[in-house]
């Protein structure tokens, strides 16, 4: 395999590893989504 | 009767079914070809500027405009599409964006058959019988062979006598898997599906490339066989190609089809977001998502291994396209692959995985539209869409021979029709919606923002990078296609039968779709919703 083989190789493999996981760090390091409290019965205690 | 309120459980839940909408069986097996055929490790450069120039952006546009929609009450392409594009033109446009995913699985699914059956074959039967003793040359004949007949290519209707009935047996799970999954709903059907079904495809994947990677040099015989020749075969760059049109087209295909970027999924799947719900980081999320599978995944382990067992000439001859990447020359690697036999089952069901995820997002746009254009509820829909969809798929399953029919479906209907969804949606997102109000919309809830040279990039940039794509697909494929369908006295070829009637099924689908898009206009109109979106951003939903 040639020099370039194995640049474009390592660099694509890389980049598309690396944005991927940047990607989920973002999405999973999000505060929690809210999630709508059931109204309450007005006579509920 | 009011229909219960649709939408996902999780944000995680929405970018994995995106991501396994777009993750299908062209990133393992359409991939490694089209780069090797296009410059190795060169054709990366094309591969990439199209990502960012062309699917990134599109993709992006597509969220934005799905949760525009959704927040209007609309779920489907044809509402979308004619709020954003303001007008009943923009609206007719939208229902390729409906048409396309059912047709497109009126033969998808049938592949996805396919793939179970491998993988059965490979669990109960230690794999398709290749003997591994033969000359290499005589296996792939073999595996062909097997190929051919299990898809009924010898002629129409064998599929329904031939000794690979059992095809079918494949086909009615995998049909009623679909059927389920859809019917159960966005967050307990696809959603749930999606995130077991993307982690254990990752899992499948991951395996398989580590094994790949640890094959060495297998055969002493044929010391050129070995890991690194093989990773060479598909990365060594050649820069001359470069200077090649068609490098750059294959590129720009291999990308815009590869995230399911005009397809009318997104926009579907957008559609049940919130207001407040991000779509930038999703957006980009589920894209490189993508791009992970394809290019750390696809680009590392099929050639690779085909190399290390068939050698070059014979990997060059059988890994042009997906089917023969797929079904002709991988079956042969992984009967001479230590521990072959569960290596062949983990990869076909990774590819079962990667085509139910695709085609669970195929039912729901035509199913989401339906329900909001005759106002029926999720049982009438699904069984609408059952028997469309059962309709479609027997057509498919008998008409097989040289799988004429599929392959005119897929080019038509899966290949040049995205191509008007997608400039449709990029030029109304950009020129009619308003770039300005585009960019603001999309930053609504946003965890991250998009960079300013996009505004000038989806405006200008995207639109004519699209249409130059097109105009070379359609000088390069779209004659030879006519021809199947039309013939040629000239040259004496006459039409295709299969062909023909695969257009009739187009034809008879788009003729149904506007129909129920002319029920629809006037339901809409009726119930007061904004469908020319003629009004502000802030205007309610009047629900009748």
């Amino acid at each position: 395999m040639t020099i370039g083989g194995w640049i474009f190789m390592t660099l694509s493999v890389s980049f598309v590893t690396i944005l991927c996981g940047w990607c989920f760090y973002r999405v999973l390091s999000l505060p929690e989504e809210e999630v709508p409290q059931p109204v309450q019965d007005f006579h509920s205690a | 009767m009011a229909q219960p309120k649709q939408e996902w459980g999780t944000r995680l839940g929405v970018i994995l079914a995106v991501s396994g909408s777009a993750v299908g069986l062209g990133n393992f097996l359409r991939f490694p070809g089209n780069a090797a055929q296009n410059g190795g490790g060169a054709f990366m450069i094309p591969y990439f500027c199209a990502l960012l120039l062309l699917g990134i952006p599109i993709g992006w546009a597509e969220w934005t405009i799905g949760r525009y929609g959704g927040r209007k009450g609309f779920h489907s392409a044809p509402g979308v599409m004619g709020v954003i594009g303001r007008g009943a033109a923009a609206r007719y446009l939208g229902v390729l964006g409906v048409l396309i995913p059912l047709v497109v699985y009126f033969y998808y699914v049938i592949i996805e058959a396919w793939c179970l059956g491998y993988t059965y074959y490979y669990l109960t039967q230690g794999g398709l019988g290749i003997d591994s003793s033969q000359a290499v040359a005589d296996q792939v004949k073999a595996s062909t062979g097997f190929f051919t007949s299990f898809t009924g290519q010898a002629a129409n209707g064998s599929l329904f006598q031939g000794r690979h009935a059992g095809v079918f047996v494949f086909w009615l799970v995998t049909f009623a898997l679909n059927v389920y999954y859809v019917y159960r709903g966005l967050s307990k059907g696809i959603e749930e599906f999606c995130k077991w079904a993307m982690p254990a495809m990752a899992v499948c994947g991951i395996l398989v490339l580590i094994r790949v990677l640890t094959l060495g040099t297998p055969d002493p015989g044929h010391p050129e066989q070995n890991v690194v020749s093989g990773l060479a075969f598909m990365w060594n760059p050649d820069f001359a190609s470069l200077g090649n049109f068609k490098t750059w087209l294959a590129a720009a295909g291999q990308i815009f089809f590869s995230l399911s970027v005009g397809f009318g999924v997104i926009i579907n799947y957008a559609s049940y977001m919130k207001r407040k719900d991000d779509v930038v980081l999703s957006g980009l999320t589920a894209s490189a998502t993508n791009e992970f599978f394809e290019v750390a995944l696809g680009g590392m382990i099929t050639l690779t291994a085909a190399i290390v067992f068939l050698g070059e000439p014979l990997t060059r001859a059988n890994t042009g396209g997906t089917f023969s990447t797929g079904f002709f020359a991988v079956p042969v690697v992984f009967a001479h692959m230590p521990a072959g036999r569960f290596f062949g089952a983990i990869w076909f069901f990774m590819l079962f995985l990667a085509a139910i995820t695709s085609s669970l997002s195929m039912l729901q746009p035509a199913k989401a539209f339906f329900e909001e254009a005759l106002g029926i509820g999720r049982g009438p829909s699904t069984a609408l869409l059952t028997v469309v969809c059962l309709a479609g798929n027997l057509f498919v399953l008998y008409f097989s021979q040289g799988l004429v029919a599929l392959d005119t479906l897929d080019f038509w209907v899966g290949s040049f029709m995205i191509f008007i969804v997608a400039a449709a949606q990029i030029i109304y997102f950009g020129w009619v919606f308003g770039m300005e109000r585009g960019m603001a919309e999309a930053h609504e809830g946003a965890h991250m923002r998009i960079p300013r040279v996009y505004r000038f990039i989806i405006k200008y940039v995207s639109p004519l990078y699209l249409i130059v794509v097109f105009v070379g697909f359609c000088l390069q494929a779209v004659p030879g296609y006519v021809r199947t369908v039309l013939g040629d006295a000239a040259r004496g070829i006459p039409p295709d039968h299969d062909a023909q009637l695969a257009w009739l099924v187009i034809v008879a689908v788009m003729a149904g779709l506007f129909a129920v898009t002319v029920v629809g206009s006037r339901r809409w109109r009726a119930r007061g919703l904004d469908l020319d979106g003629l009004r502000g951003p802030d205007d309610q939903v009047r629900a009748a």
